[in-house]
C-alpha cells in the first residue's frame, strides 16, 4: 500500500493530456531541417574498422576535460589510441589504464614531453587538452610533426597566438578542430543556420554570455619545493610560459596562464564558445569586429558588415549555460545548452531535430575524425578559432585598456593604437617557439 | 603614449600582475604628462636594476612591455642572461618599438649559449630584424641544435634572399636533428615571398625541400606549397599526388585540391575522381565539391544519380549542404531508392533545399506523379510547408494504391488545416477498408489536436453517420481538438443509439483535457452521467473521470471541491474511485475534509490509504484545522491503520503537537 504513490500517479496522468501534447507538436512550415550531424557515414565508417585503417590517436595533457574527450575519441571504432603525454605522473599512469582496459593490453605507451610522443611516426593525431598555456605552442609543434589536432578550447592566450596557429595549420596542411564542441550540437547549429540563410532577416545584433567578463589568471606564488621531475616536470609545465617558482597551487593547468597572464576571464573562457558561436551566425569565420568598446557591464563590438555583438551576462531567457541570441529584421532566435530554441514564431523552429542537452562533444569527435580522412575543413578550424579568438583576445584589451579600440582583421593590428598593439603578444620561454 | 606608474606594491599571487597592470592601465586614461610618463618609466628601470624581488621584476618587464621606451632597453637587456627572467625580459623587448631593442638583441645572441640563445634568436624572429641575417646564417652551424634549429625558423620568419639562400644552403648540410627547422624556415621564408609575388623565389624554396631529405611532414608542406605558388602550372604535381599510392602524398592531394584555384584545377580533380578506385572515390568528390566550382556541380550530380553506394551518399551529402533546385531531379530519384541508406538522406536533403522555385517544381511534380514518386512528393511538400500541394494531397487521400493514401493521410496530418480535417472525414466516410480506416482516423485525431476547435466543424457531420466505427472516430478527433462545440457533441453522444459509441463518448469525457478553462464544462456531463446512467461501466468512467478531474484541476476552490466530493460519495462504490476521492480530499486543508477522511478510515478496503491522507492532511499548513481536530486524526490513524509506517508517522506528529 502507497497512498501518495496512487495519488501521485493519478496527477501526472491526468497533468499530461492528450489534447496538450497534441498542441505542443508544432506545425512543419518550413523547409529547414538541422543540419546533418554526421556526415562521417558517406565515407563509410559505421562498423568495425580494420587496425590498418584506424586513426592512431595519442594524447597531450590529458586531465578531467582530456579524459572526457578522450571518451569519445574511444567510442569511435576507428580509432586506436596508442600514447600519452603528461608532465604529470599521475596523470599519465591513470590515461594508460583508461587505454588499456579498453584494448585489453598494456600497449599505451607514456611520455613526459610531448615532443617525444609527437616523433612517433605511426601517430596520426593528437587530442590536446592541456591548459591553455600550452594548447597553441602544442597544436603547433603537432602540425610541424605531421599530425592533425584535436585542442581543447582556449585555443590560444593572444592574438598572435591565434594568428600562428592559423598560419601554421594552413601551411602544413594538417586538420585542426578547436574543442568548440557547440559547433556540432544541433541547438546550436540550427540557430546559426537559421541566421545564415536569412531566415531572420538582416542579422542586426548577436548576443554571447561570457559568464564573467572580469579578467582572472594565475600569477606568482611563494616558492615552494619541486617534487621530481619524474612526478611532475615544472620546467614542461611551465613551458612557454615566463618563469616563476613551483607551488603547487599553480598546477591548476585550466586556470594556469590563460590569456598569457594578462587577460582572460569570461571573455576568453566562455566566449571561445558563445563568441564564436556568434562569429559563425554572422558567417565571419574569416574576419573579426573591427570596434570593441566596453559599455558599463557589457562590451560591444561592431562588425564590418554593421551587425553588432554584444557580450552580456544579463537579460537571457534561461536556456542554460552558454547561450547566444541572434536577431535580425525578420525575428531572433536563442539556445543554450539545454538544448532547447526559443524563436520569435514558432515557425522559425519548425524542422528542428531533436533535442540534444548536456553539450556532449561525440559529435565535434566525429567531425574531426571525418576529416580527418577526407582532408576538410573541420566546423571548428584552424581559421575559424583564430578569428573567434582574435575576437575574445580584443574584447579583453578593450576591457583591459577600458576604452574603445579599433582592430584591422586584414592586418591584424589595431589602428592607432601602440598600447593595444603592444598587448597582442608575449615572448615565449626558451626553446619554445609559434 | 601615457603610462603612469605608481608605487604600488606587488600581491603576491594569484593575480598580482593584473592587478597592478590594470591599476596602471586606468590610471594611463586619465592623461599624464609626458615628463610624468618619463619619470614613472624611470623608477621601472630603478627597479629592475634593483634587488627587488623576482616577482617585482617580472611584473616590472610585463609593465615595460606595455608602456617602455627605448630608455628601458639598457635595464631589459641584462636580464636576457638570468634564466628566471630572460623570457619577461623579451616580453618587453618583443614589444618595444624602435632599433635600440634589435640591437640589445643582435647584441646578447652574441654573447649568450644554449636556450637562453635560442630565446633571444627567437625574439629576433618575431621582429623580423632585417639587420639580423647574417648572424643568423652564422647561428644555423651553432653545435647546439636548439640554436641551429631557433636561427633557422627566425630567418624564415624574416625572409628574404639572403636568408633563403643560407636556409638552402643548411636543407643539404645541417644536422639531422636540425633539418626540419630548416626546411620550416624554407617553407615560411617561401611564404614570404609568395606574400611579395616573388613566387619563383618561393618554388625554389619548396621545390628544396620537397626533395630534401627531411621528415614526410616536410617533404609534404613542400609538395603543398610547390602546387599552390605554381598556380595552375602546378596541376601535374596535384595530379601526382592524387594518383599517388602512398596514403600520406594522396592526402596532401585532398587538402591541396580544396586550395588551388581555377578551372583547370577542377578539371584535373574531376579526372582524378573519375579515374579513382570506389574506395577513393568519395574523397575525391567530398574535395571537388569544396572548391565551389559551379563546374563541380555536374559531376556532383551524376555521382549521386550512378555513382557507387558510398559516392552517391558523398554526392547525396554534398547536395544537402550546397545544392540548389537544380539538384531536384536526381534528389527525388534517389529519393525514391529502394535502399534506405541512399533514400533517408535525399530525403532528408529535399526537405532542406533552398531556392524559392524549388516548392514550385515540387508541386508541379506532384500533379504529374503516382505511386512511390507521388508518396515521396507528398512526404516532402509536408515537411517542406507547401500548403499549395494539400488539395493534390488530399486527392490522394482516395487513391487506388493503399500506400499512397497512407502517405496523403500522413501528409494531412502534418499540414492540413481544417479544410483537411473534412477530406479526411469524407475519406473516412468512403472507405469500406478497416485498415485504411484506422489509419484515416489516427490522422484525424493528429490533426484535430493540433488545429483544435477550427476543425470541430467539419468534424460534426460525421457524427450523422450511418456507420458507428466512423461516429467513434469522430468522437476521438472532437475530443482532441477541444472546446465547447466538440465537448457539447460528444455529452449528446452519450445517449447515440449505437451503444459502443456511447461508450466511445464516456470514455472521451472521462479522460477529457484540463488544460483551457473551458474544458471545466465537461465535470457537468460527467456528474449527470455518473448520477443517471444505467450502465454501471458508464457511471465508474464518470466517477472516475469526475474525481481525476478535480484532482488534476488547480483553479477550482477548496470548497468547491470539497462540495463536489461530498456530492459523489453516496456513489462510490468500489475502492479505486474512492481511493481517488480520498487523494482529493487530502489536498484541500480544512476540518470537513478531514471529517470525510475520518470516514473512509472506517471503511477497510481505503483505511490505510485514508489513514496515510489523515496524517498528510492532519501535519499540513492549515490554520483552519486546530491542533483538536489534528490530534483525534492522528489518533484515529494510530488506531486503525495496519501500517506500521503509518502509524509511526502518525505518532511522531502526535509528539510534535504535544
Amino acid at each position: 500500500m502507497n497512498t501518495s504513490r496512487n495519488a501521485a500517479g493519478q496527477r501526472s496522468g491526468r497533468a499530461f493530456t492528450r489534447r496538450r501534447f497534441l498542441k505542443s507538436t508544432f506545425k512543419a512550415g518550413g523547409w529547414l531541417l538541422a543540419p546533418q550531424i554526421v556526415r562521417g557515414s558517406v565515407l563509410g565508417l559505421n562498423g568495425a574498422v580494420p587496425p590498418s585503417e584506424r586513426i592512431v590517436l595519442g594524447g597531450i595533457g590529458l586531465g578531467g576535460r582530456g579524459t572526457y574527450d578522450l571518451s569519445c575519441f574511444l567510442g569511435e571504432t576507428d580509432v586506436q589510441f596508442v600514447a600519452v603525454c603528461d608532465v604529470k605522473a599521475e596523470r599519465r599512469e591513470a590515461i594508460k589504464k583508461k587505454a588499456d582496459e579498453k584494448y585489453g593490453n598494456q600497449a599505451c605507451a607514456m611520455y613526459r614531453d610531448l615532443r617525444d610522443l609527437l616523433a612517433r611516426d605511426d601517430i596520426d593525431a593528437v587530442l590536446i587538452a592541456t591548459g591553455p598555456n600550452w594548447h597553441a605552442t602544442a597544436s603547433i609543434l603537432a602540425a610541424e610533426a605531421g599530425k592533425d589536432v584535436y585542442c581543447e578550447k582556449p585555443c590560444t592566450k593572444n592574438i598572435a597566438q591565434s594568428v600562428a596557429l592559423r598560419d601554421a595549420f594552413r601551411r602544413t596542411g594538417r586538420v585542426f578542430q578547436a574543442g568548440t564542441q557547440r559547433r556540432s550540437l544541433p541547438n546550436f547549429m540550427f540557430a546559426v543556420e537559421l541566421a545564415r540563410r536569412g531566415k531572420l532577416g538582416q542579422l542586426q545584433t548577436l548576443y554571447a554570455h561570457p559568464a564573467g567578463l572580469a579578467t582572472s589568471m594565475s600569477g606568482w606564488a611563494p616558492a615552494e619545493p619541486a617534487p621530481p621531475r619524474e612526478e611532475v616536470d615544472w620546467d614542461l609545465y611551465l613551458g612557454p610560459a615566463a618563469w616563476r617558482p613551483f607551488n603547487k597551487k599553480l598546477l591548476d593547468g585550466f586556470n594556469f596562464e590563460k590569456g598569457g597572464g594578462l587577460t582572460g576571464g569570461g571573455c576568453l573562457e566562455w566566449g571561445s564558445h558563445c563568441v564564436d558561436l556568434c562569429q559563425w551566425a554572422n558567417d565571419a569565420d574569416q574576419t573579426a569586429p573591427i570596434e570593441y568598446e566596453p559599455q558599463g557591464d557589457e562590451l560591444h563590438a561592431r562588425y564590418a558588415n554593421g551587425v553588432k555583438l554584444v557580450m552580456r551576462d544579463h537579460g537571457w531567457i534561461g536556456l542554460g549555460s552558454c547561450p547566444v541570441r541572434f536577431e535580425g529584421s525578420a525575428g531572433w532566435v536563442e539556445t543554450g545548452d539545454d538544448g532547447d530554441l526559443a524563436a520569435s514564431a514558432p515557425a522559425l523552429l519548425s524542422g528542428k531535430s531533436a533535442k540534444v542537452s548536456g553539450y556532449p562533444a561525440n559529435f565535434h569527435v566525429r567531425d574531426f575524425l571525418d576529416c580527418v580522412k577526407s582532408r576538410a575543413r573541420t566546423r571548428a578550424n584552424a581559421e575559424a578559432a583564430c578569428q573567434s579568438h582574435i575576437t575574445c583576445h580584443a574584447a579583453n584589451i578593450a576591457l583591459f585598456l577600458k576604452r574603445k579600440v579599433s582592430y584591422d582583421p586584414v592586418t591584424n593590428s589595431f589602428l592607432g593604437d601602440e598600447q593595444a598593439n603592444r598587448l597582442r603578444s608575449e615572448a615565449l620561454r626558451e626553446p619554445w617557439r609559434l | 603614449m601615457k603610462f603612469p606608474i605608481r608605487c604600488a606594491s606587488l600581491i603576491a599571487w594569484p593575480f598580482s600582475f593584473l592587478v597592478i597592470v590594470i591599476a596602471l592601465a586606468a590610471a594611463g586614461c586619465a592623461g599624464p604628462s609626458a615628463s610624468s610618463q618619463q619619470q614613472q618609466e624611470r623608477a621601472l628601470i630603478q627597479a629592475l636594476r634593483s634587488d627587488a624581488p623576482p616577482d617585482q621584476k617580472a611584473i616590472t618587464c610585463k609593465k615595460l612591455a606595455i608602456y617602455g621606451t627605448d630608455a628601458a632597453v639598457p635595464a631589459l637587456a641584462p636580464l636576457l642572461a638570468d634564466e628566471r627572467f630572460a623570457s619577461w625580459a623579451r616580453t618587453a623587448l618583443e614589444a618595444i618599438p624602435g632599433p635600440a631593442s634589435d640591437k640589445a638583441l643582435r647584441t646578447a645572441a652574441g654573447k649568450l649559449h644554449g636556450k637562453l640563445l635560442a630565446g633571444v634568436v627567437n625574439s629576433i624572429g618575431v621582429r623580423r630584424d632585417a639587420a639580423a641575417v647574417s648572424l643568423l646564417a652564422r647561428l644555423l652551424n651553432d653545435s647546439d641544435p636548439a640554436v641551429a634549429s631557433a636561427a633557422a625558423v627566425s630567418l624564415g620568419k624574416i625572409g628574404g634572399p639572403k636568408a633563403a639562400r643560407a636556409l638552402r644552403s643548411a636543407l643539404g648540410n645541417a644536422p639531422e636533428s636540425v633539418r626540419p627547422a630548416v626546411a620550416e624556415g624554407c617553407v615560411r621564408c617561401a611564404e614570404n615571398f609568395l606574400a611579395d609575388a616573388k613566387n619563383a623565389d618561393a618554388i625554389l624554396l619548396y621545390d628544396a625541400v620537397r626533395q630534401a631529405a627531411v621528415p614526410e611532414p616536410k617533404i609534404l608542406e613542400g609538395i603543398r606549397g610547390a602546387i599552390l605558388a605554381r598556380g595552375s602550372a602546378g596541376v601535374p604535381l596535384l595530379l601526382e599526388q592524387l594518383n599517388s599510392n602512398d596514403r600520406s602524398r594522396f592526402n596532401i592531394g585532398l587538402r591541396v585540391a580544396r586550395e588551388l584555384p581555377g578551372s583547370a584545377a577542377t578539371e584535373a580533380v574531376a579526372g582524378a575522381y573519375r579515374a579513382a578506385a570506389p574506395d577513393r572515390q568519395p574523397l575525391l568528390l567530398l574535395a571537388l565539391a569544396d572548391r565551389g566550382d559551379a563546374a563541380a556541380t555536374a559531376v556532383v550530380t551524376e555521382a549521386a544519380a550512378n555513382g557507387g553506394k558510398q559516392t552517391r551518399r558523398a554526392a547525396i551529402a554534398i547536395l544537402d549542404n550546397a545544392g540548389d533546385s537544380s539538384a531536384l531531379p536526381v534528389l527525388l530519384k534517389d529519393a525514391s531508392d529502394q535502399d534506405p541508406d541512399i533514400s533517408q538522406p535525399s530525403l532528408a536533403a529535399l526537405v532542406r533545399l533552398p531556392g524559392s522555385d524549388v516548392d514550385a517544381q515540387l508541386s508541379d511534380r506532384l500533379g504529374d506523379s503516382s505511386g512511390r514518386m507521388r508518396q515521396t512528393l507528398m512526404t516532402i511538400a509536408a515537411r517542406r510547408g507547401i500548403e499549395k500541394a494539400l488539395p493534390l494531397i488530399v486527392q490522394s487521400v482516395g487513391d487506388a494504391e493503399a500506400e499512397t493514401r497512407d502517405a496523403a493521410v500522413q501528409a494531412l496530418t502534418t499540414l492540413g488545416g481544417s479544410n483537411e480535417v473534412a477530406a479526411l472525414a469524407q475519406a473516412l466516410e468512403k472507405s469500406d477498408n478497416p485498415a485504411e480506416r484506422a489509419h484515416v482516423q489516427k490522422g484525424l485525431v493528429t490533426l484535430s489536436g493540433r488545429i483544435g476547435t477550427n476543425g470541430v466543424p467539419s468534424l460534426l457531420p460525421l457524427l450523422r453517420s450511418a456507420e458507428p466505427e466512423n461516429r467513434k472516430g469522430a468522437l476521438r478527433a472532437l475530443a482532441a481538438a477541444g472546446g465547447n462545440d466538440a465537448l457539447a457533441a460528444v455529452a449528446a453522444a452519450t445517449k447515440d443509439k449505437d451503444p459502443s459509441c456511447q461508450d466511445e463518448a464516456v470514455r472521451a469525457l472521462s479522460t477529457w483535457p484540463n488544460a483551457w478553462p473551458e474544458d471545466e464544462a465537461v465535470m457537468e456531463p460527467l456528474l449527470r452521467t455518473a448520477k443517471t446512467d444505467t450502465n454501471s461501466s458508464h457511471v465508474i468512467l464518470a466517477l472516475r473521470g469526475y474525481l481525476e478531474f478535480l484532482l488534476g484541476n488547480e483553479k477550482l476552490k477548496s470548497e468547491d471541491k470539497l462540495a463536489r466530493v461530498r456530492e459523489v460519495i453516496p456513489l462510490l462504490q468500489r475502492p479505486q474511485e474512492k481511493l481517488t476521492a480520498i487523494a482529493v480530499l487530502q489536498a484541500i486543508p480544512s476540518p470537513a475534509a478531514l471529517e470525510l477522511l475520518e470516514a473512509f478510515a472506517s471503511e477497510p478496503a481505503v483505511a490505510d490509504d485514508a489513514c496515510a491522507a489523515l496524517v498528510q492532511a492532519a501535519t499540513q499548513n492549515a490554520p483552519s484545522i486546530s491542533p483538536d481536530l489534528r490530534r483525534i486524526a492522528l489518533q484515529l490513524a494510530v488506531q486503525i491503520s495496519t501500517n506500521e509506517e503509518i502509524k509511526r508517522k502518525a505518532g511522531e506528529a502526535l509528539k510534535h503537537l504535544q
